[in-house]
């Protein structure tokens, strides 16, 4: 009986991962396709072809590899300034009794409620009067305004929870706000700023609506928007774009690799007391 | 809770930090603008083209056009590719912009004069100076309603009954001149157990806008046409009833399948002969493998009333400028330049599209298939360009949702119909 659990628990995982996997394995098997294969049977069908020609051509004719750094350029900074400028409100916010600070801080949730798309033409317009229209900063900026309300409602019910004893210990040795911020806050925090990290650096690095909404000149995209320009009027690729999918990929999965651990305890961190 | 009450915190009031909250997201941004680098402007003269054009083959050919452009000395340009369909949702932002870009690809038509008429394109008519061996009818699509031009047109192509020379050959059928040779043909090819007229409506549903078109102009004209399109005519007329009447007569010869797949699958599904023809525009061969392309044949939509005027549609793209262009006269140099014999013959050759030049003079590629639809636009006394073309991107969805219910259930024509003129009238006062 228990056997026979055992079996059928393994057999359900398996089809449910390969669920999961399906899509990804079908864009892999894709970009190895060649495009008459492809145009003669289907997306669908069975490959009939082998090469990784695709690639070649994703990273040079696509311009991946310009694309790739825009995004680095964008995502590292927008990733590091919205962590930095959330965990210090976080800190005041639920550190200090500043007056209002439910209201502020609902207020910045709030602001995460708008959908973003009632906001494409203001923002627009408002990178066009600061004169950042069509530059990295204006992505960045962008990034980290509509980012920062949601990160620092997470680090703040983070860091209230820290026990207070540990602030007054740190005040009654001479260490004042700065310190206290840095050499006790920030490291106790370190759990919930790397969940946050990766979580956030895909947000961005994924980002396509404000990359599209703020730049308008190619060498500037990040990859999303590149990839979507592999896109033809009426006839597209598809084993170039999967091919340059699954390179875009690659930053993303490498960031969650080797934060994976943090997320995990971050999440379940304070879930048992 | 624990938290610290430093007094000297106090000082930052109620009102100042709510004030502060409700900035939000945009009090930061304007600290991070202010702190980044100026406007960027383009000091260097360059004239940039924003292009839609973002296929391997023909971004390539636009490349190559730009890099002869600047080796002539008469101007430097910058090409801007972006994704066709970013392009499309981008453009009134581009050209509505402080510094926006100086030339775009786009339709000519009606969606060129939409703008037009909110003063955001440039008057390119010096340019239509040199361009006067240009046909009349070019030279009329790129007219706006005050009378300037403000298109330069770069190529255009057709819409036809497509299918596979071999499978025709295979299955014993001619190509149709008339409607009932039409049907006919349908009838023969159905007993030979071939859907025999492919469509592909899933995520394309403006395909079925070709089989409006045409019907309308081969029944009601042209010039009812563009009226209709431009809201002049009511889509519950019975004239555009008797549209419906036709195509019901042909509704049982299409493929059950194309409704589920885009156009690019009806195109594979019409290569392996899963399907007998298919009425699409000569984009589509870009979806077809190479050695699939010197088998494929098209025939042009059948004749219904022999008393209406031929009229084919021929969509036409080409560029138009900012009103806004700080640098018109380089603007207009690219425009010439463009629309020049050499440009047209260069890019012609460097894209794969199946596409005819504007330039008079210009020599098409001297394939068999593109000889023959020049001759068929030649033959046609009237062009027209596409549903959304001759009309707007608003009202195609509202024909997008009128077609699609129809083809599912046809004996709903009148409510449809009713439906659609409701829609559209909400377009148009829109």
């Amino acid at each position: 009986m228990n056997k026979l659990r055992t079996g059928a628990f393994h057999t359900g995982m398996i089809l449910l991962s390969l669920l999961w996997l399906g899509p990804v394995l079908w864009v892999v098997v894709m970009s190895t396709r060649s495009f008459d294969d492809i145009a003669a049977h289907g997306v669908g069908s069975l490959p009939r072809s082998f090469t990784l020609d695709t690639y070649r051509q994703a990273w040079t004719d696509g311009g991946e590899l310009r694309a790739l750094i825009n995004s680095m350029l964008v995502t590292v900074p927008s990733v590091a300034l919205s962590l930095g400028l959330a965990a210090t409100a976080a800190f005041a916010l639920s550190r200090f009794r500043i007056p209002g600070r439910r209201t502020i801080l609902l207020l910045m949730l709030a602001g995460n409620l708008l959908p973003p798309q009632i906001l494409l033409i203001p923002v627009a317009k408002f990178s066009e009067l600061t004169g950042l229209y069509d530059t990295l900063w204006a992505l960045i900026a962008v990034q980290v305004g509509f980012g920062l309300g949601f990160y620092t409602f997470v680090l703040h019910g983070f860091m209230r929870d820290l026990p207070g004893e540990i602030q007054e210990a740190a005040t009654i040795d001479g260490a004042g706000t700065a310190q206290i911020f840095t050499k006790v806050m920030l490291p106790l925090t370190r759990p919930a700023l790397a969940a946050l990290g990766a979580l956030s650096f895909t947000w961005i690095f994924n980002d396509l609506l404000w990359a599209i909404t703020v730049l308008r000149t190619d060498d500037n995209m990040p990859v999303t928007p590149a990839l979507l320009a592999l896109q033809g009027q009426f006839v597209s690729s598809w084993n170039v774009i999967a091919a340059g999918t699954v390179i875009a990929a690659v930053p993303t999965v490498a960031v969650f690799l080797r934060f994976q651990r943090h997320f995990v305890s971050g999440l379940a961190l304070g879930a048992v007391k | 809770m624990s938290d610290f009450d430093p007094g000297r915190r106090r000082f930052l009031g109620h009102l100042g930090l709510a004030g502060l909250g409700a900035l939000g997201a945009s009090s930061f941004l304007s600290a991070c603008a202010s702190s980044a680098s100026g406007p960027t402007s383009n000091g260097s003269g360059a004239v940039t083209i924003q292009s839609n054009l973002s296929s391997p083959q023909a971004k390539a050919a636009m490349e190559k056009l730009i890099e002869t452009f600047n080796a002539q000395g008469k101007g430097t340009a910058s090409l801007n590719t972006i994704a066709s369909e970013t392009f499309r949702t981008q453009l009134p932002t581009y050209l509505t912009s402080a510094n926006p870009p100086d030339l775009y690809t786009w339709y000519a038509g009606s969606v060129a004069n939409d703008y037009a008429s909110k003063n955001l394109l440039l008057d390119v008519s010096d340019v239509w100076k040199s361009l006067d061996d240009y046909p009349q009818s070019l030279r009329t699509l790129s007219t706006d309603a005050s009378g300037k031009q403000i298109f330069v047109p770069m190529n255009n192509y057709w819409w036809g009954f497509f299918y596979r020379k071999s499978n025709f050959a295979k299955w014993g059928v001619q190509e149709p001149k008339t409607w009932t040779e039409f049907l006919a043909l349908c009838e023969t090819l159905k007993s030979k157990g071939v859907p025999p007229i492919g469509i592909g409506l899933g995520d394309t549903p403006w395909v079925a806008s070709a089989w409006f078109d045409y019907l309308n102009i081969r029944i009601n004209g042209a010039p009812f046409h563009r009226e209709l399109l431009a809201g002049k005519q009511r889509f519950d007329d019975p004239k555009v009833k008797a549209v419906f009447t036709r195509w019901r007569e042909a509704l049982p010869y299409f493929d059950p399948k194309g409704k589920a797949y885009p156009f690019q699958e009806a195109t594979t599904a019409l290569l392996a002969g899963k399907t007998g023809m298919f009425l699409i525009g000569t984009f589509f061969a870009d979806a077809a493998p190479k050695d699939a392309l010197g088998d494929l044949d098209f025939f042009r939509f059948p004749i219904i009333d022999p008393a209406v005027p031929l009229a084919e549609e021929a969509p036409t793209d080409g560029f138009f400028a900012s009103a806004k262009t700080a640098n018109p006269t380089g603007t207009k140099a690219l425009l010439s330049y463009l629309s020049g014999v050499e440009a047209q013959e260069a890019y012609v050759k460097a894209s794969s599209g199946i596409v005819l030049p504007a330039n008079p003079r210009a020599k098409a590629s001297d394939s068999p298939l593109v000889a023959k639809g020049k001759a068929m636009l030649d033959e046609a006394k009237e062009l027209t360009q596409f549903f959304n073309r001759d009309s707007s991107d608003a009202l195609q969805p509202t024909a997008d949702t009128a077609l699609t219910k129809f083809i599912d259930k046809p004996d709903q024509i009148d409510a449809i119909l009713r439906e659609w003129q409701a829609g559209a009238e909400k377009v148009f006062k829109g």
